[in-house]
This record gives structure tokens, sequence and C-alpha cells, in this order.
């Protein structure tokens, strides 16, 4: 799968440091288990499987640990001081390497300029068609992978509503390239996270679901249209990888949720939408799209009252 | 079945009709081809029915259980169907319709039992005829109580209060309470209680509010309002003021919250005006502040019943 | 009573006088007469072999009804073995890995237990939701077929009410049975049920709060609906269901004229053995199609929606589709809350949802007083009408329909427009507007069509056979075929002979008048009524 090859990369990409995090992460690992378990449902803290609750320390009061921005478990800091790698054992969030700086600068004149402007604050060259360019400055590396690598940027019309999510115009590492070199204007969190699926707890995760991405995307997943011409993206075939910048970075419409749900919840939704929402298990037959009733009451008059009316057709007539 | 004669076709009462009767022959003009058809027809639900039982026996997917079923009450209903529309007589048969009303006479002479043999008794004793009714009228009234005012509690104020007091710590559903300074432009809180009612259905039912800090800021009229979101931080009761379904649906850049069920539309930045659709009016605002450590607390309750209007409601 | 008898074979001559028992019924001929000399039953029973059905499509309309009702009893059974109807919380367990842990009530917990956990259980429970959504869905296009022929005419009013009663009452059952799961879903459809509750002026309040018990969602309704679901309605659809069927045996059957059919006969096939063997085949049918539905087609998969919490909500939230019609009058509806006096008065929620299907209902309930009284026609009707020779009707039941199906329509404004890539908005507005606007169109365009298919040739049938014809210039010109004579005029037919009727063949004085007013003879062109 792609997804999966991408990941593999990335990993590749920040490969010496994962290597030199592993210990650090273990050590951490009591420290943070007592931080997520605090912000789980309780519901799950009462499974036989779940690691027992440990009262999390007195955390200083201005940030909340371990919720995607920097404050984390691990930390990872470069020759220069500048900090490369921030998360725990669930989500890694790396800082796309400065070597790319310069191809990114190239791909951004070439691919984003014309809209977003030489100074990628939003206003562009005069005589540009269309208005209302998103200042681009200061978003942090996920916001700027999020758009390009899901297809939207650079967007094919400048006067749609709303970008729809389409295959994607630029590979992998280029979207990376132009991550650096944007994020290198003005750094900022998030970065690219990685999300390590291993051992997530997809009932936390249906339970975030329900309570976070069912009023917009539908509790299948699928959906729906908002007011005036925007629309909730359906979430099939979306890589776990934008999942999780979605989420850390909201998009567009999109609320935010860094703060909200920490890097474990983070995990557990994200195993959720890839494992279940993009792969429904539809044990009793064919999903009818996850239209709900509409595509039911459809189902049941046409094929349902429909066949029988014309099964009545063959029992009635005799004539 | 058009081989037969033509007066076969007008319908015959079935008192006269014998075996020679055309109306008696099957309606197929092949019966034993149908009758073939039949029995495979039959044979193939047998073998459908056998392999249901053995689907369940076996416990295999759900799915085959009801191909199986489905199968074989098909095919034995279109069989049986099959043998009565074609190998049974073909008719077609009369049957006379009778006078449905009753004749003058049957009509006197009810209307004299009822009259004479019921009705004259009681008004000859008026007395008895008004107790009983008067004794069943008060059964019924009384039967009410049971029936009604035992089926709940009297609504009381319960929906006009909610659990919301001055200095109450906003909790999320875990019963964490909510720190300002973890909240980017942007993030909304989907679901906030007072602390202590976390756990309460009935106070999450009335309670409950949406916590959004949002990006344009200042934008709300002149009052007391101001000061409700401090840092940008709304907060609204989550019961639409239509129907009462949970206003979850935030849209970032539109600053609207829109109601799933019925797509009412709320500005978030205007006091949650609806601005679209069938709410008449605007959620209730929790006034906020946040305390010197940095939690948010509500300044007061709502000053006002959330959720949907009811005749009560001032 | 002259006796009718079923055509016997000839007997065969008997081996012997030491032969077994002879007589129809071989060796239980003991046993039925015993039978019979207690109950009497070959008096009565004659007349319920013989009852004569007609041939015709469109009175299987019912049996779908019917049918689709046993299934819903014998499946519910099944789920009522399993199903635990509380609000009691418990710690799901099963097999269902993305609940595992999650704490929710015993209701929802036995739901997903015995659709995973029980063997069949979830064929069961897709079956008995399907079976829901067809058998209301067959009472409606059954109820079309009445309306549509005038088969509600006297003497018929009555069981028009009972079937309409049972249309409201089935509505209510599936709302109320869809309530039970308490899923996140159905918990809503509770949730918006209470809003309409409280918006009843005066009582309204008091009335949510009998109902649930107190405070929303409070621990009584899973209970109550329960019951109301598995004794109350049910006992009270087949006691009324029991009438229908009784008063169909009492007043026989209806029937489209011609073909030797008259006010004064019913002409079709006998309950026994024909009639008997195709519905019972009928029944094994619509059994083995919900099966398959339930085999192939999930339905309302609530381990997905997980355990309803006030505060949960998911997008495209749609009710079952016989209550789309109400959810589509509250979303059009504009917001006209009346305030003032010191009291409230939700007309958004009161008056689309209480007082809209009370209205709609009403005219049901009224219809077939209000088209004796439009017509003066006081006449007892057998034979049934062609919907193009009443264009008044039609057109009224088409414009009805046009207005339930564009409400219908507008319970899925969100769905059309994400599916369609149009405005949430502007689609609002159009359903608004449509909503208004179809039932006109539906009613004059009806009438026109009836119109039209009534100046057809040959009274309209569909076959038009037109003689195409060289000119002497070289061109082709297609002229209808001449009408053929027999069908200009449809007289009632004469009865065949060998009728012999219960009463007397001239019924006494007055009845005639009554009962036997002769019928008018019905020309292809009628005027419109």
């Amino acid at each position: 799968m792609d997804q999966t090859r991408a990941q593999r990369r990335r990993a590749l990409l920040a490969g010496s440091l994962i290597g030199a995090t592993v210990v650090l992460s273990t050590l951490s690992f009591a420290a943070s288990a007592g931080a997520q378990g605090h912000g789980t449902h309780r519901a799950t803290t009462t499974t036989t499987t779940a690691p027992p609750r440990i009262i999390p320390p007195p955390r200083p009061p201005y940030l909340r640990a371990n919720a995607g921005m920097a404050f984390s478990t691990l930390l990872q800091f470069n020759s220069k001081g500048q900090l490369v790698v921030y998360g725990n054992r669930y989500v890694k969030y790396y800082l796309p390497p400065d070597a790319l700086i310069p191809i990114g600068e190239a791909l951004y004149a070439q691919n984003c300029q014309a809209c977003h402007g030489v100074l990628a604050n939003g206003v562009p060259p005069p005589g540009t068609p269309g208005k209302g360019f998103p200042n681009l400055i200061g978003l942090g590396p996920a916001t700027y992978d999020f758009w390009i690598e899901s297809g939207r940027m650079p967007a094919a019309s400048t006067t749609v509503t709303q970008a729809p999510r389409g295959p994607a115009k630029l590979n992998h590492m280029q979207a990376i390239a132009i991550s650096a070199y944007l994020n290198s204007l003005q750094p900022a969190t998030p970065y690219l996270p990685y999300v390590n699926l291993k051992g997530a707890d997809l009932s936390d995760g249906a339970a975030l679901f329900a309570l976070n991405c069912a009023a917009c995307h539908t509790i299948t997943g699928d959906g729906d249209a908002l007011a005036y011409k925007t629309f909730a993206p359906s979430m099939r075939n979306v890589p776990a990888t934008q999942v999780a910048e979605a989420l850390r970075t909201g998009p567009a419409n999109m609320p935010v949720f860094t703060g909200n749900l920490t890097d474990r919840q983070l995990r557990d939704v994200v195993a959720y939408v890839t494992e279940r929402i993009e792969h429904p298990q539809n044990p009793g037959g064919i999903g009818l799209g996850g239209l709900g009733p509409v595509g039911e009451g459809f189902i049941g008059l046409a094929l349902g009252v429909g066949l029988l009316a014309l099964l009545g057709f063959w029992v009635g007539d005799r004539t | 079945m058009t081989d037969l004669p033509e007066e076969s076709r007008t319908p015959v009462s079935l008192t006269p009709a014998s075996w020679n009767d055309p109306h008696m022959q099957p309606a197929s003009a092949h019966p034993e081809h149908v009758e073939r058809v039949i029995a495979a027809l039959f044979a193939a639900g047998l073998v459908a029915f056998a392999a249901f039982g053995a689907a369940y026996w076996q416990n295999w997917a759900p799915w085959t259980l009801g191909a199986t079923l489905g199968a074989g009450m098909v095919l034995v209903g279109a069989g049986l169907t099959a043998w009565g529309k074609y190998l049974m007589p073909r008719g077609p048969f009369v049957e006379d319709r009778h006078v449905l009303g009753s004749t003058p006479e049957e009509v006197e002479a009810f209307n004299n039992a009822l009259v004479e043999r019921g009705a004259t008794p009681v008004r000859r004793r008026k007395l008895l005829g008004g107790l009983l009714a008067g004794g069943l009228g008060v059964f019924s009234i009384v039967a009410l109580f049971p029936l009604v005012r035992s089926m709940g509690p009297l609504p009381g104020n319960t929906l006009q209060t909610t659990n919301w007091r001055r200095g109450s710590y906003l909790v999320d559903r875990a019963g964490r309470r909510l720190r300002a300074s973890e909240y980017g432009v942007g993030s909304v809180v989907s679901s906030v209680f007072p602390e202590g009612f976390e756990d309460d259905e009935e106070a999450q039912a009335t309670d409950v509010v949406i916590l959004i800090r949002a990006a344009k800021q200042g934008l709300q009229t002149s009052g007391p309002r101001q000061t409700w979101a401090p840092a940008g931080f709304y907060a609204y009761s989550k019961m639409c003021t239509h129907a009462g379904c949970p206003v979850g649906l935030y849209e970032r850049e539109a600053v609207l919250l829109i109601c799933p069920c019925h797509q009412s539309m709320f500005d978030v930045a205007d006091g949650a005006i609806p601005v679209f659709g069938p709410a008449p009016r605007p959620l209730p605002q929790l006034p906020l502040y946040i305390d010197a450590r940095g939690f948010l607390r509500s300044q007061s309750g709502f000053g006002q019943p959330t959720g949907p209007g009811f005749w009560e409601r001032a | 009573m002259s006796p009718l008898r079923m055509p016997t074979r000839p007997k065969k001559p008997t081996a012997g006088p030491a032969a077994k028992p002879t007589g129809p019924y071989g060796r239980f001929g003991k046993a039925v007469e015993e039978l019979d000399e207690r109950l009497g039953f070959a008096k009565g029973g004659r007349v319920f072999l013989d009852k004569i059905f007609p041939d015709h499509w469109s009175f299987m309309l019912g049996e779908i009804a019917l049918y689709s009702f046993v299934v819903l009893l014998a499946t519910g059974v099944f789920l009522t073995l399993y199903y635990i109807p509380s609000t009691g919380t418990t710690i799901y367990h099963g097999a269902y890995l993305p609940l595992r842990g999650q704490r929710v009530s015993e209701a929802y917990d036995s739901t997903v237990n015995l659709s995973f956990a029980v063997r069949g259980g979830l064929l069961m429970r897709q079956m008995h939701h399907w079976a829901c959504d067809i058998f209301v869905g067959a009472i409606v296009i059954h109820m079309a077929r009445v309306f549509f022929t005038g088969a509600f005419r006297k003497p018929r009013e009555l069981n028009w009410t009972i079937g309409l009663t049972m249309l409201v009452l089935a509505i209510l059952e599936g709302f109320i049975g869809y309530s039970l799961p308490d899923d996140l879903i159905s918990g809503t459809g509770l949730r918006i049920a209470y809003a309409i509750t409280l918006s009843v002026p005066v009582v309204g309040s008091y009335l949510a709060s009998f109902l649930f018990g107190g405070p929303f969602p409070g621990n009584a309704v899973i209970p109550r609906f329960y019951t109301i679901h598995v004794l109350i309605v049910p006992a009270v659809l087949v006691g009324l269901l029991t009438f229908h069927l009784i008063l169909l045996v009492r007043q026989k059957h209806t029937q489209f004229p011609g073909g030797g059919r008259t006010e004064h006969n019913v002409v079709g096939s006998p309950m026994f053995p024909v009639f008997m063997a195709k519905t019972t085949g009928f029944l094994f049918m619509i059994t083995g199609v919900t099966a398959l539905l339930g085999a192939f087609f999930q339905i309302n998969p609530v381990w997905q929606f997980g355990q309803y919490v006030p505060y949960n909500i998911s997008y495209a939230v749609q009710p079952d589709w016989y209550m789309g019609w109400l959810d589509g009058a509250l979303r059009i509806m504009p917001s006209w809350e009346f305030v003032g006096f010191g009291h409230t008065i939700p007309f958004e929620v009161f008056l689309p949802a209480a007082v809209f299907p009370g209205i709609i209902f009403g005219i049901c309930y009224l219809w077939p007083s209000i088209e004796r009284w439009y017509t003066k026609d006081a006449l007892t009707h057998h034979l049934l009408d062609r919907p193009r020779d009443r264009p008044k009707r039609t057109a009224a039941g088409a414009a009805m329909l046009g207005l339930l199906g564009m409400l219908f329509v507008a319970s899925s404004t969100d769905v059309l427009a994400n599916f369609f890539h149009l405005s949430l908005n502007s689609v609002l507005v159009a359903m608004r507007v449509l909503v208004v606007v179809t039932p006109f169109v539906a009613y004059f365009v009806t009438y026109k069509i009836c119109g039209e298919l009534q100046a057809l040739p040959e009274g309209g049938k569909r076959k038009v056979v037109n003689i195409v014809s060289l000119t002497p210039e070289g061109a082709y010109v297609a002229t209808p075929a001449p009408r053929t004579p027999g069908h200009v005029e449809l007289e009632p037919e004469v009865v065949p002979a060998m009728i012999e009727l219960d009463e007397p063949a001239a019924p006494p004085n007055g009845a005639a008048e009554r009962e036997d007013a002769p019928v008018p003879a019905r020309s292809v062109r009628t005027a419109p009524r």
C-alpha cells in the first residue's frame, strides 16, 4: 500500500532519530501512560486489558502534555538547538529536513506562488484573478503536507468554494520539500505526524469518533453537505497520516483538535478511521453506502415492496 | 389456456360444476409440463431448506442463513402459487352478493327488543340508572390518576433551569477541567458539562455546552455579552432550540454552528443568532471567565431555559 | 339454504362389504363428524371455502401487508427472547471490537449481542426491520389502490377507517421499535419526539414528563416503549386486522366491471382450493423475499452507531422512510415561534409535527364523507372505478401523494445537496417552494391526463392501432383504426344462469331501492364528477 510505503519512507527519513529516541520513549512510558489514561473515556478503563490507571503527576498549567503541541514526552533537538522531533510512543512529529528547503523553494515558485504570493502571505502578484488566498506563514509543516498530499493543492480552480480531495499532484518528497521551505519562513508546530497504530484501542477510537467527528462526517464517515456549498468530505481512502494531520491542523472548516485530543486518543481515532470507517465490516450484507435510512427506505420500497408487487401481479392475475 | 370453448369463459357458480365442466379444468393447457416445473421448484426448495439447516448447525456466515431460508421460501412459495394458478380449476366462478342491510321487519324486531326489553326498565328506575352512571363517571375520572398522573412527576422547573452556577468549572466528559491555554484558535470541545454533572444523563441533556475558540473576536454587539467570551471562548448550549438535537457541527472558517438534524444555522460570533433553518431562537450563551489559574469557569447560569420551546417558557 | 357442493369425483365402486369406511375423510371421518356435532363448522365452513376472490393483481397488495405482518410477528417473537428493555448500564464485552469496554445500556448491549452472539439473530433482526419497511409500504400502496378505484365508498367506509387506523398504528409501531435499540440514531429520534411532545400548547411539558417518566431521557421510556411495541399496539393491530378481514368476508370483495362482473355478484376463484394455494404460496414468497433482503442488505447497523448519549450526534440522521415526511416538514418549516403573555408556543415544531399530520390523517379519515357529500352519491358500490373516470378524486389523491412525496424528499436535503454538489441552503429553499407547488401541479397534470385517457379510443386502452396508408402524393398517413363497437358502451352484463340466492330473488319492499339501485350505464366518456 502507498500509505504504508509513505510511512516507511518517512520513518527512514528520520530513521536515525528514531533509533536514538527509542530508549528515551521507553523510559517515559509510565509518565505518558498516566497522562493519556486521564483523558480517556472512563468506560475503556474498565476493560481487563487496559493498563492500570496512574494518577498523573502535576503539570505546569500552561499546556496539556502529549496533545499535539511541543510539550511532549519526547523532545529531540539538533545541533543548532532546533526542535526536530517531538511526541511519544503513540505519535511522533518530525520536522522536515532542512536539506530539502532549496528544492521546496523551487517547487513553491513553480506550483504555489501564483496565488499565495512570493512571500507566501496570501498576496498574489497584481492581476491574479480571484481573491481570498490564504496566508501560509506560520501554519506548521503538517498543514502544508496535508493540503498537498490530499491532492487539494495546487488547486485546479481558484473559484471553487471548497477544494475536493483528489489524486496528489506532487509526490510525497515534493510535499515534504515544500513543507520544509514554508516552515523555514517561520517555524511552527505541528510537525509532520507519524502515528504508531500498533496496540491502538478501537473502542476508545469509536467513542471519540462519535463524540468529535460524527456530527459533520456522519457516524459512518461518508461526509455530508454543510452550509452553503461547503461539505464535510467522505473519510474513505484517507491515509492515516492525513487523518492525523487534519485533526492537528483543522483544514478549512474543520476545527482544530490540538489540545482536545491527546496523542494516544489521536492514535485511537486514526486507528478507528483507517480500520473501521475506511474498511467497514458489514456483517449484515451490503452496506448501502452508509446513507442510513435513506438508502434503506429506497431498498425497502423498490426491492421489497416493488418486487413483491410484481410477484403479486403474477399471483393475482388469472385472466 | 385458450383452447377451451368460448362458453367456458363465462363465470359459473360453484353449484353445477362437475369434473366434465370446462371451468373445473386446470388453467394450464399443458398441466403435465407445469407439474414438472412445480416438482422441480419444490425439490429445489427442499434442498434449500436442508441447506438452511446445515448453515444453522454449522454456524456459517449470517448471509448463508438468510440466503438459504429465503431461497427455500421463494421456491416453495412459487411452486405452491403455480399449483393454484395453473393446475387448479380455471373458473371463473361467480358468487352472489346478498343484501347487506336488514329488512324493515328485522329492523323493527331489533328495535323492539332493544327498547322494550332493555331501555324501558332503565327508564322506569331513573334513580338506579343515574347512580350507576354517576359511579362509572367518577371511576373514569379517578382512573386517570393511575393511568396518567402516575406516569411521571410534574415537570416543575426541570425545564427552566440547568446545573450551571456562578463559578462552575467547565469539564469535558471525562470530568477534566478545561484550561484556556490548552486550546488554540479554531479549537472546539464538543461536549462540556458543569463539574460534577458529567455523568448525570438528565443533566447532560439540559446542561451540555459546546465550547468554541473562534478566530473572529469582538464582533458581538455591545452590552454585557462583550465580557462573556474571554479570549474568544464561546460557550453555547448544545441543545438546539428547534427540536433539541445536539448542535455538534461547527464550521471553523464560516464560524457557524449547524444542527445536524434539521440544518438550523447559528452565527457563533454574534450570539448564536439563527441565520437559517427552522430554529426560532439563539442558542443560550454561557457567560465565561478565566480564573487566576487559567481554568474556564462560568460567570453564571444561562439565565433562560435551554433546548426546544414549550408553553411555560417565558 | 340450498346446498352448494364442490363437485366430487364419481365414487369408485367399493371392494365389498368388509371394505374400510369410505367418505371423503377416510379414517378421520369419525373425528370430523364428532367435531361437527359440537361445533357445526360444516355450515359456516362451506361459506368460507366458497368465498370468491377476484382475479386481479391489485387485490394482492393488501396481502403483502398482511403477510409481512405475519413475518413481523414471527421474527419479533424471536427478538423478544434476547432483547432486554432496560436502560441499566453495563459494560459491553461482546464480539464487536470497537465497542468492547464501553459503558452501554442493557437495551443496546442486548441488541448488539443478539446480532452477533445469537445464531441467526442478525438475520432475524434485519428481517424484522425489512418486514417493517415493507409492511408500511404495502399498506400505503394498498390504500392507494382502494382510494383510486373508489373501493372505500359505501358500504366499505368503516373498513377504510379501520385500515387507516392500522396505518397510523403501523407508523407508530415502527417508530417505537426503531427507538428500542437505544443507539445513537434512535435516541436522536426520541429526543425529537420529546421536543414534539413538549411543543403542545398548555399541556406539553406535562405530557412529555408523563410519557418519559420525568425529564429526558430518563429510564422509563425504553421499558414503556417495549410494552407498547410488543403488547399493546400488536394486540390492537391483530384485533383491527381480524375485524378488517371479517368485514371483507361479510361485505365481499369489490371488483372491476366487465366480463360478467356486476354489482350483484363476485367473479373469481374460490377460496378453496385455488386461492388458498396461491395465497399460501404468496406468504412463502413474501417471507422468502424478506429473508433475502435480510441476508444481503444490511439495515440499521446499531453496532456502528454506538450507545445513545444525549450529547452525541451524527450527521445525515434520518428516520425510517415512513416518518420521513414528518422530518421533511420539520426541516422546511420557517422559524415561527409565538412568544407573548409570558408563554411560548413553538409553532415551528407544533405545526409541522403535530398539527400537520393530524390534518393529513384527518382528511384521509373524512374522505369517504367528503366525497359522498360532494358527489351526492349515496348508493352502494361494489364495482370499482377506473381512476381516469373519476378525475377529480384521482387528481386529489395525486396531489396528496405529491405533497407527502415532496416532504419525504425534503427530509434528505443534506444528502441531496451532498450528492449533487449543491448548496444546502438553496436545496432547502427549493424544497420549500416545491412542497407548496407540487400538489397543485400534480392535481392539474393528473386531471389533464385523466381527461386525455378518457378521450382515447377504445375507452382508453393503450393499444391504438394505426392504419398507415400511402397517399397519391406519395406521403404516408397514419389514421387510427375504427373503434371496436363493443367497447363504446360498457353495459352491466347479465349474469349467467345457475344462481341460487339465499333470499327470494326479488328482495322485499324497500330493499330494492336501497341496495339494488340500477347501475348507471357507464359510457367511456364520463363527465367529471
